[in-house]
């Protein structure tokens, strides 16, 4: 009888089940993988150091291991622990009936020694609810038990996987969940002053709007971005668990789940691969997908290359990012809320600012017409007053602000809408809004001031007023004020227009 | 290379370029015009020489530079005249000299000492610079939004009062002026930094067109000179010459609307600054002409009332709010003004809240009474 193991691929998100062979016959002694291109030497080396580090004592016969199915990629070295139980079953160490009903998934170190792998949580997930064990080594557990209904069971060593499933020894679970509690995010308590950006970042979390800080350096740009997910309300279970899976595929899991929005903010050094995921083989998640459910943060947006803020367009259009390699095209979730930050002109402004009005309108010209087009609210951020400095009373905390957001996204769940204003279609969202004030943004669309994708967006922006109000009708001055947020976006020849 | 010694018989082609002016006058001056030698800085110390004895004609003027040239060797060869002419007359210009017909008549006024050009290559629509009052609008390159509407509006009330507008052609103020006359269907004419045929400022060919069309393009550059430092300077003195009176509307310390405005007070021309925010760089050519005893503009009506032209239309409409406004709208517009404002300080002006700030700024813009600039909002009158 052929010894079989089960484990699990990732390709992408993507949880693949895989069986791993192994069938002991006449040939050469040695252990010979088929069905993975990839490092499969690699790994017959380190499984048969590895039984034999742990006293299994290999036949003089030829041991021929498949992975199958043969044309899913199968990367790297989380078969390792599979293969080596698959062997086991095969030479009569464990019992084919006790391995048929676990998953086994881990890289094995020459001693024995089992290693954490990337992606357990994606992989537990897609065998919770069936009657299969989860083996996993130690550091893996704490994550893979965040799945309900999955029986997780931990080994530190190859020669426990053989007392456990031989029956020598009970059992680990994965233990107490861990006990880390994440850092809270920091306080919009903390900026004073700059009542503009401190509304516009209020609507930007009720409606799930993308923003640009304008600003001098230094007056506190990153230190508002930074701030949006501490009014945003937490992750619901589902998407804190796509969070996490995202982590855990990206090698960055941990054993607790985290519900705060995730917080990105990668230099403008940072490749296109960097951003929107990539890697040999089968491509890895981007920062945009690590930010996905999150904030992504792109600190002075016009340093950044424009190939790449091109790029972005996008992801931010579909909620997801589709990454092409030669062995597999994946797609990661990538709804993000874009943050974005720049200095207003080109000595980057404030008091001493002594560049023309034609010098900033060609500097704003760098921000391409089509990711303005993408972009609701572009507040000024002032440069801070000995006044700011000096006022007594703090300012709101985050935790005012996250009650009011939440109330607003109650009153668009209360509608029906099953998403955020800023994605839900256009003309739903018009026939909550007077006429009148669908008038007003149709004769700025007339004056040039807005594009018919601008018409759209300032329109959700001035839903999300109206939630924030409490309002049930979006009325002329919610229209005003989304289309004021958006001033800043103008291109240089709509300011001139008038 | 053999010099070309002036002669008795002009050549045929002087005949267009002369219009009613005397032939062999106008060859002699193109011939001239062809070195490179005869600048207007070497004009002038030809005209200091001159001076002592009763005021010289151009032709005495002309003839001594014939003889410096032709002592110097700087005389153009018959190869560089025959260029010139034939690309003066593919321009359809005219050749304008002082005491000749047709040489503009404030000009002639700075003839000799005050710095008139000894020639004018003038190229009109209809044959004639436009006559009676004119004032030269002039200003930065770099102007704010407030200074274009501003020379704008001015260009356009001068030209409603029949004052013909000059200025420099230059993007910004100088532009804004010409585009505002035409706009009012006025007139307007264009002094040129460069030679007929050079695209300066690059790519307005159309602006220079309906330059063109509205009064006429001027220069005495030849057809083809490239645009210098020192063209620009010459130029300055012909368009404060041309004018009654030099308003400067925005520039900065050292501009050319500074000279310009230097250039009239040294032609004995009235200068009239437009004041703006002590602290905007733009503000500090007007604002150090007024306190150097430049007239401030205090409303656009002051440029006809100084040029005592009785105003055609009913006086600018006051400050009464406009009908139809929301109170947050209302209570927002008489805060604006030319310097940028920031939708904080509005809020903590008018006690209203942010969002209401943002929702009357918006309002105000839709309405045409306001603009969102990179710096902040600002007033616009309509």
């Amino acid at each position: 009888m052929v010894g079989h193991a089960a484990t699990v691929a990732m390709v992408g998100l993507q949880a693949v089940p895989v069986t791993v062979e192994a069938h002991a016959g006449a040939g050469l002694p040695g252990l010979q993988i088929i069905g993975s291109s990839q490092a499969a030497g690699q790994a017959a080396e380190r499984v048969r150091t590895a039984l034999s580090s742990s006293g299994v004592s290999l036949p003089g016969r030829k041991l021929l291991i498949s992975l199958a199915p043969a044309d899913v990629p199968k990367g790297g070295a989380r078969f390792d622990l599979a293969i080596a139980a698959a062997v086991l079953a095969e030479l009569g160490v464990i019992a084919h009936e006790v391995l048929a009903r676990c998953v086994v998934m881990g890289e094995l170190a020459l001693d024995g020694a089992v290693r954490p792998v990337s992606g357990v949580l994606p992989c537990a997930a897609s065998i919770a609810g069936t009657d299969r064990r989860l083996i996993v080594c130690d550091a893996n557990a704490a994550e893979a038990a965040l799945v309900e209904d999955l029986d997780v069971v931990a080994v530190d060593h190859l020669g426990e996987l053989i007392d456990v499933l031989t029956g020598e020894s009970p059992p680990r679970g994965a233990g107490q969940p861990c006990a880390t509690v994440p850092p809270a995010p920091p306080d919009l308590a903390d900026v004073r002053g700059q009542p503009e950006a401190r509304r516009a970042l209020e609507i930007a979390a009720a409606g799930g709007h993308h923003l640009l800080l304008l600003g001098p350096p230094g007056c506190g740009k990153s230190m508002l971005a930074k701030r949006l997910p501490s009014v945003l309300p937490p992750l619901s279970d589902a998407d804190a668990l796509e969070v996490a899976a995202i982590r855990s595929v990206a090698g960055s899991g941990s054993g607790y789940l985290d519900r705060t929005p995730p917080f990105q903010a990668p230099h403008h050094s940072a490749s296109v691969a960097a951003l929107f995921g990539g890697g040999s083989g089968v491509a890895r998640p981007g920062v945009i997908s690590l930010s996905h459910r999150g904030v992504l943060f792109l600190d002075e947006l016009f340093e950044w290359p424009r190939s790449v803020v091109e790029a972005l367009r996008q992801p931010l259009e579909d909620g997801v990012v589709r990454v092409a390699r030669a062995r597999a095209t994946v797609t990661y979730p990538a709804r993000v809320q874009l943050v974005c930050a720049a200095n207003p002109c080109p000595c980057g402004g404030g008091e001493r600012c002594s560049c023309t009005d034609e010098a900033i309108w060609s500097y704003r010209a760098r921000l391409s017409g089509p990711l303005a087009d993408r972009l609701d609210l572009a507040p000024a951020v002032q440069p801070l007053t000995a006044g700011d400095l000096l006022q007594a009373g703090g300012a709101e905390s985050s935790a005012v602000v996250a009650e009011r957001v939440a109330r607003s996204r109650d009153a668009a769940l209360a509608r029906g809408w099953d998403g955020l204003n800023a994605h839900i279609p256009a003309h739903a969202v018009r026939r909550t809004a007077r006429a009148q004030a669908l008038r007003i943004l149709a004769d700025a669309v007339e004056a040039g001031e807005l594009t018919g994708r601008g018409y759209d967006r300032a329109l959700r922006v001035a839903r999300t007023c109206a939630d924030l109000e409490g309002s049930e009708l979006v009325e002329t001055h919610h229209v005003y004020e989304a289309h004021a947020h958006r001033l800043g976006l103008r291109s240089p020849q709509a300011m001139l227009a008038r | 290379m053999t010099p070309v010694i002036p002669s008795g018989t002009p050549p045929a082609w002087a005949g267009e370029l002369a219009g009613e002016a005397d032939p062999e006058l106008v060859a002699r001056v193109v011939r001239l015009a062809a070195t490179t030698w005869a600048t207007p800085e070497r004009i002038r110390q030809v005209v200091d020489t001159h001076l002592d004895g009763p005021t010289p004609t151009a032709a005495a003027v002309v003839e001594t530079l014939e003889r410096l040239a032709a002592a110097g060797r700087s005389l153009a060869d018959e190869k560089a005249v025959a260029a010139a002419a034939r690309a003066l007359a593919a321009h359809r210009v005219r050749v304008r000299i002082p005491g000749e017909p047709g040489y503009p008549p404030r000009l002639l006024q700075a003839w000799p000492e005050l710095g008139a050009p000894l020639w004018l290559f003038e190229w009109t629509a209809d044959g004639a610079l436009p006559d009676g009052p004119a004032v030269a609008v002039v200003g930065t390159r770099h102007p704010t939004l407030d200074g274009v509407a501003t020379a704008r509006e001015l260009a356009a009330h001068l030209a409603r009062h029949g004052v013909t507008v000059v200025s420099g052609m230059a993007r910004g103020i100088d532009q804004a002026a010409h585009l505002g006359a035409i706009e009012a269907g006025g007139r307007t004419v264009g002094v040129l930094g460069a030679g007929f045929g050079v695209d300066y400022p690059r790519r307005d060919g159309a602006v220079r067109q309906s330059v063109w069309r509205a009064g006429g393009l001027l220069t005495e550059l030849l057809p083809g000179t490239p645009p210098r430092k020192r063209t620009f300077l010459w130029r300055n003195r012909i368009i404060a010459g041309l004018s009654d009176m030099t308003v400067v509307v925005e520039g900065r310390s050292g501009s050319g609307a500074l000279h310009t405005a230097r250039m009239a007070i040294s032609q004995g021309r009235d200068v009239m600054a437009v004041p703006g925010p002590v602290r905007s760089p733009t503000s500090r050519a007007p604002l150090d002409l007024i306190r150097d005893g430049a007239t401030p503009l205090t409303r656009i009506d002051d440029v006809t009332d100084a040029l005592g032209i009785a105003a055609l239309l009913a006086p600018s409409p006051d400050d009464t709010t406009p009908p139809g406004l929301s109170t947050t709208a209302g209570t927002v517009l008489p805060l604006l003004g030319a310097s940028p404002a920031q939708p904080a300080a509005l809020a903590a002006q008018t006690g209203a809240t942010i969002p209401a700030v943002m929702a009357a700024i918006a309002e105000l813009t839709a309405r045409g009474l306001a603009a969102g600039t990179p710096r902040g909002v600002v007033r616009v009158r309509p």
